[in-house]
């Protein structure tokens, strides 16, 4: 494998800080040691264990629940029941409400009726988890299985089984639809239309540290501390609150170190809230540790949907109009964030197109929850529209790469309104279509013959071009959607005696490298030493009310507030010091661990001096206040948009449909970089599970028992270390005019494309069998069917024998 | 060091304990466990160990690897009780005095982890890997590697850090003899994924 950096980066400016340069990790070293501090390394004294007994079934009413047996075993302490939870709980809230759905009954334990397999139905709290566990056994709970459905257009027919009955007539929660202009005229008047419908396959983020949470009550106090393993911690504080009937100024919830979230950490689930209902009726810490089984089936799922894309073009090949009415599988319930909604944002991709319609079905179905995950909607619908202008392209008979290029958003449109209302801010999508070109050899490999290798595979390469939407437009745009959170993200900056500066942030630390990136942020703003700023992450009794670390938006919203803070602070500073130095403020300057005179560089003062100064109050100007803190907010003026194009190479066995990427190549631009090795690392990542999704993970579930088949690690595929394709990376740098310093979000890129560029890359390759790819994961199995559905539909003899299939497994 | 007082964080009062004595870091430790905890529960609740991780109790992430008698184990598929006469190695031996190993170093050099819930399984089957001697290729560290799962880095900065770590510092040779130990002990037999079982890991 290889990996290229051709870093291109236009005309950057140099820089004396530490933005733009990739030091070492804050994080690193206690991680490396092993000292972290995720939520089951939360040991209180006296802690007590909680397990959950779950629903078998995907739909059934829960009939009888005997607890008897299981209280009497030898260690168990405390059970909860559905009656318990109702008699003291408000349903569980959610944060990004689905627009126009009526709001879903939802309680911590399963009140008359399960949804889906693994809700929660009683939870038990024993000595250890063992023990726990062990009584789960005993509880007996009776339950009257009920009709089912667990195909998402099933879901949708008149005779499905309707999953909540009491406010909805059937599973269609709701409609939400967007565009401009008239599409459908469009469609009427162009040369050229191409359609088709495409399946996405519901998949998991997956985080290799499961949910966890260690609640702690103080009854005297009315203190509950809660240490949790989230993304959000300021809103599941929020949502505790709401649940449990508390006052938020009774909730202090903790994320120290989060062990991977994209996602699916977004805010409280029913065992945040059962861990907590234990602790306060027992007065003593409960801990509880999903299980990876647990986490198969309770924690969210993503993605699955399926796309009715239409693209229609005029002869020459320019896009006239865009639509896409696609239904997204929600499950049994309606998560803290619910089914993704960004299919409709990005509607159109980096393409230019006046008219065009997205319309979201969000249906429900016996399934785990649908959450958020890592491209929220973003990869999906850019496998659609993707594998659709190479099909335009084909049915043309032009150039892909050309079509892209002609209908691109150009630098010069910039900023510019989609058809449901994105504002893009500015890029060259075009340069990075032409540097994936040129990497990856489109136009020799155009030129030559399409014949097979000597080892009789056919060689075939493939675009996907795409936008990634990072942070939120405003905070006008989240409340119109009813969001629970703002736009903006806030900073606490504080002094302290030793020279150093703190810095409180309710961003938690879940391998964003936000610590980082936020000291590098002070660092450069305020002029100390990176190694003297302190990130403190994840504690909402220490940090400002945040909204929390998603939708790419940390830095984007975090890097206004961090300067506004910084640069107060500086400014006071300059100010005490330079009266302590009988100068000027606008003549001394922070470098350092030390402010010091411009032209006088004898003249200078210890920072520690200087912040003792103004925490003690003695030896500050008349006038000036004692203290060294500031507190800052910051909201973006808009959203930013990254973007990119990759190319695969695939040699595809037109026989057995068995197929591997032999090159991929990204270009991308996350505007201004402010650490080079942490984006690379991001969208490495990224990329890794975009590879994963579009080739090998898929979670199955059995349309005749509504069973998850493949819920264990054993069953279910994310890419190990030998499953990856070679990547080459490249970069371009266009500063966003909409964010502070220029930068862009750059976490959910790499998940966007690997799925459209690897199957228009199979395509490419069986151009002459006619083989049209519409469904993810795509696998050699998938290949083969298609050679073979393409061989049944042109009645030649190009494809293989239908009968045996071949043994790639899992691609 | 000692059990915590309180029999609760071990399991009830009436569960019978297995004493074991096993060396762990190169400290002997006698301890008395319930005989259903592996030996990730062991490290974690009896000694607070907690760099070694658990994902899935199957045998199959490699969050938990350690390294026992010189070889990779996944150790929420090994006893506690399996430990005696044993010695195991954790990711909380590998910092020289107060700071950062040559392979931790490497790491933090390749930015070869992000949320770092996965690091100690991969620091863990590295250092194993060197007991075997010898200098393993690119290829051959992606393919040992293969059986801790990473979902943060997409894996190629892990290759490079062990890569270089070989390059420059690794220790070649044998693993440290256990102390008295019974070499012949056999070690839970690991289900692949591809469906076939092969030793630990």
């Amino acid at each position: 494998m290889t990996t290229t950096e051709r870093p291109a980066r236009p005309a950057a400016p140099q820089r004396a800080g530490v933005i733009g340069t990739s030091v070492p990790r804050k994080e690193d070293e206690r991680l490396l040691r092993g000292d972290g501090r995720f939520t089951d390394d939360v040991d209180p004294a006296r802690v007590l264990h909680m397990a959950v007994a779950r629903c078998p079934y995907p739909h059934a009413r829960v009939v009888r629940v005997d607890t008897d047996a299981a209280r009497r075993l030898d260690g168990v302490v405390h059970l909860l029941t559905g009656a318990d939870v109702r008699a003291a709980t408000e349903p569980l809230t959610v944060l990004r409400p689905v627009p126009g759905a009526p709001q879903l009954p939802y309680y911590a334990l399963a009140q008359d009726v399960a949804t889906h397999e693994g809700q929660a139905v009683v939870s038990v709290v024993a000595t250890s988890r063992h023990v726990a566990e062990d009584a789960l056994e005993l509880v007996e709970i009776e339950y009257e299985p009920l009709p089912h459905v667990v195909d998402v257009l099933a879901a949708l027919e008149p005779d499905a089984p309707v999953l909540h009955p009491s406010v909805l007539d059937s599973n269609l929660l709701a409609v939400n639809s967007d565009g401009s202009g008239d599409p459908e005229a469009r469609m009427r008047e162009a040369a050229v239309v191409v359609e088709g419908r495409f399946r996405i396959s519901r998949v998991t983020a997956l985080p290799m540290e499961t949910r966890a949470v260690v609640a702690e009550w103080r009854a005297g106090a009315r203190e509950l501390t809660v240490h949790c393993s989230t993304q959000v911690p300021h809103l599941v504080r929020k949502q505790l609150a709401e649940s449990l009937r508390l006052s938020e100024s009774q909730i202090r919830t903790v994320a120290s170190d989060v062990g991977g979230g994209f996602g699916l950490k977004l805010g409280v689930f029913p065992e945040d809230v059962l861990a907590c209902l234990h602790a306060m009726a027992l007065r003593r810490p409960v801990k509880w540790v999903e299980d990876r089984a647990e986490h198969f089936r309770a924690s969210t799922h993503a993605r699955e949907s399926v796309h009715d894309y239409r693209i229609a073009a005029d002869a020459d090949g320019r896009i006239l109009a865009m639509t896409d009415v696609y239904t997204t599988d929600i499950g049994g319930w309606n998560s803290p964030f619910g089914s993704a909604q960004l299919s409709s944002v990005v509607l159109n991709g980096p393409y230019r197109v006046a008219d065009g319609y997205a319309e979201r079905r969000v249906t429900l179905t016996n399934k785990t929850p649908v959450g958020a995950y890592r491209g929220y909607g973003q990869p999906e619908v850019n496998f659609a529209y993707e594998r659709l202008v190479d099909q335009l392209a084909r049915r043309l008979g032009v150039d892909p790469v050309e079509l892209r290029a002609k209908n691109m958003v150009a630098p010069q449109d910039m900023p510019w309104r989609n058809p449901t209302g994105a504002v893009y801010d500015s890029g060259d999508y075009e340069r990075c279509l032409r540097m994936a070109a040129d990497a990856i050899g489109w136009a020799e490999h155009r030129a030559a013959p399409h014949e097979p290798r000597p080892d009789g595979r056919l060689v075939g390469i493939g675009f996907s071009s795409f936008v990634e939407r990072t942070g939120y437009a405003s905070s006008r745009f989240l409340a119109r959607r009813g969001s629970q959170f703002g736009a903006h993200e806030s900073v606490t900056l504080r002094a302290n005696r030793s020279g150093g500066v703190d810095v409180h942030t309710g961003v938690s630390t879940m391998g964003q490298s936000s610590e980082t990136a936020f000291a590098q942020i002070v660092s450069e703003v305020f002029g100390i030493d990176y190694d003297q700023v302190a990130v403190h992450a994840g504690d909402t009794g220490a940090s400002p009310l945040n909204t929390g670390a998603f939708a790419s938006r940390t830095l984007i919203a975090a890097s206004g507030a961090l300067a506004a803070a910084a640069e107060e602070l500086a400014a006071k500073t300059r100010r005490i010091a330079a009266w302590r130095l009988d100068a000027e403020a606008a003549d001394v300057e922070i470098a350092g661990s030390v402010v010091r005179h411009r032209e006088r560089p004898d003249a200078q003062i210890p920072l520690a001096e200087v912040f003792n100064a103004a925490i003690t109050g003695q030896g500050i100007p008349p006038g000036e206040e004692p203290g060294m803190e500031s507190t800052s907010h910051f909201e973006p003026s808009d959203a930013a948009y990254s973007f990119g194009t990759a190319a695969a190479k695939v040699s595809v066995d037109p026989q057995t449909g068995e197929f591997d990427v032999e090159r991929f190549v990204l270009v991308h631009d996350g505007g201004t970089l402010v650490n080079p090795t942490v984006v690379e690392g991001q969208i490495r990542g990224g990329l890794a599970q975009g590879f994963g999704a579009a080739l090998m993970e898929e979670l199955r579930y059995d349309p005749d028992t509504g069973q998850l088949v493949n819920g264990s690690m054993m069953d279910y595929f994310p890419p190990t270390a030998a499953d990856l394709p070679p990547v080459e990376l490249l970069h371009t740098e266009v500063p966003s005019p909409v964010t502070p310093f220029g930068v862009r979000g750059v976490g959910e890129a790499g998940t966007i494309p690997p799925g459209a560029a690897v199957a228009n890359a199979i395509c490419d390759a069986l151009a002459d069998h006619g083989v049209e790819l519409d469904s993810l994961p795509i696998t050699p199995e998938t290949v083969w069917q298609a050679l073979s559905r393409a061989a049944a539909a042109n009645d030649d003899h190009l494809a293989p024998t239908p009968g045996d299939l071949p043994d790639g497994g899992p691609g | 060091m000692t059990a915590p007082p309180d029999t609760g964080a071990h399991g009830t009062a009436a569960e019978q304990l297995v004493e074991i004595v096993t060396t762990v870091n190169g400290q002997e430790v006698t301890e008395r466990v319930p005989p259903r905890w592996h030996v990730a529960d062991f490290l974690r609740r009896c000694l607070g160990l907690t760099g070694t991780h658990v994902g899935c109790e199957q045998g199959v992430c490699g969050m938990c690897t350690v390294v026992v008698d010189g070889e990779a184990v996944k150790s929420c598929l090994m006893l506690a009780c399996q430990l005696d006469g044993r010695q195991v190695q954790t990711v909380e031996s590998l910092a020289e005095d107060d700071r950062l190993g040559p392979l931790q170093h490497a790491f933090s050099e390749q930015h070869a982890l992000q949320c770092g819930f996965c690091t100690p399984g991969f620091l863990m089957t590295a250092t194993a890997l060197a007991y075997q001697g010898g200098r393993p290729s690119r290829e051959e560290i992606r393919e040992e590697i293969t059986g801790v799962l990473c979902r943060c880095t997409g894996y190629e900065n892990v290759v490079s850090a062990i890569e270089r770590w070989f390059a420059e510092d690794a220790p070649m040779g044998s693993a440290p003899l256990a102390a008295g130990g019974d070499a012949d002990v056999d070690v839970l037999p690991v289900p692949d994924r591809a469906g076939g079982l092969r030793g630990a890991p």
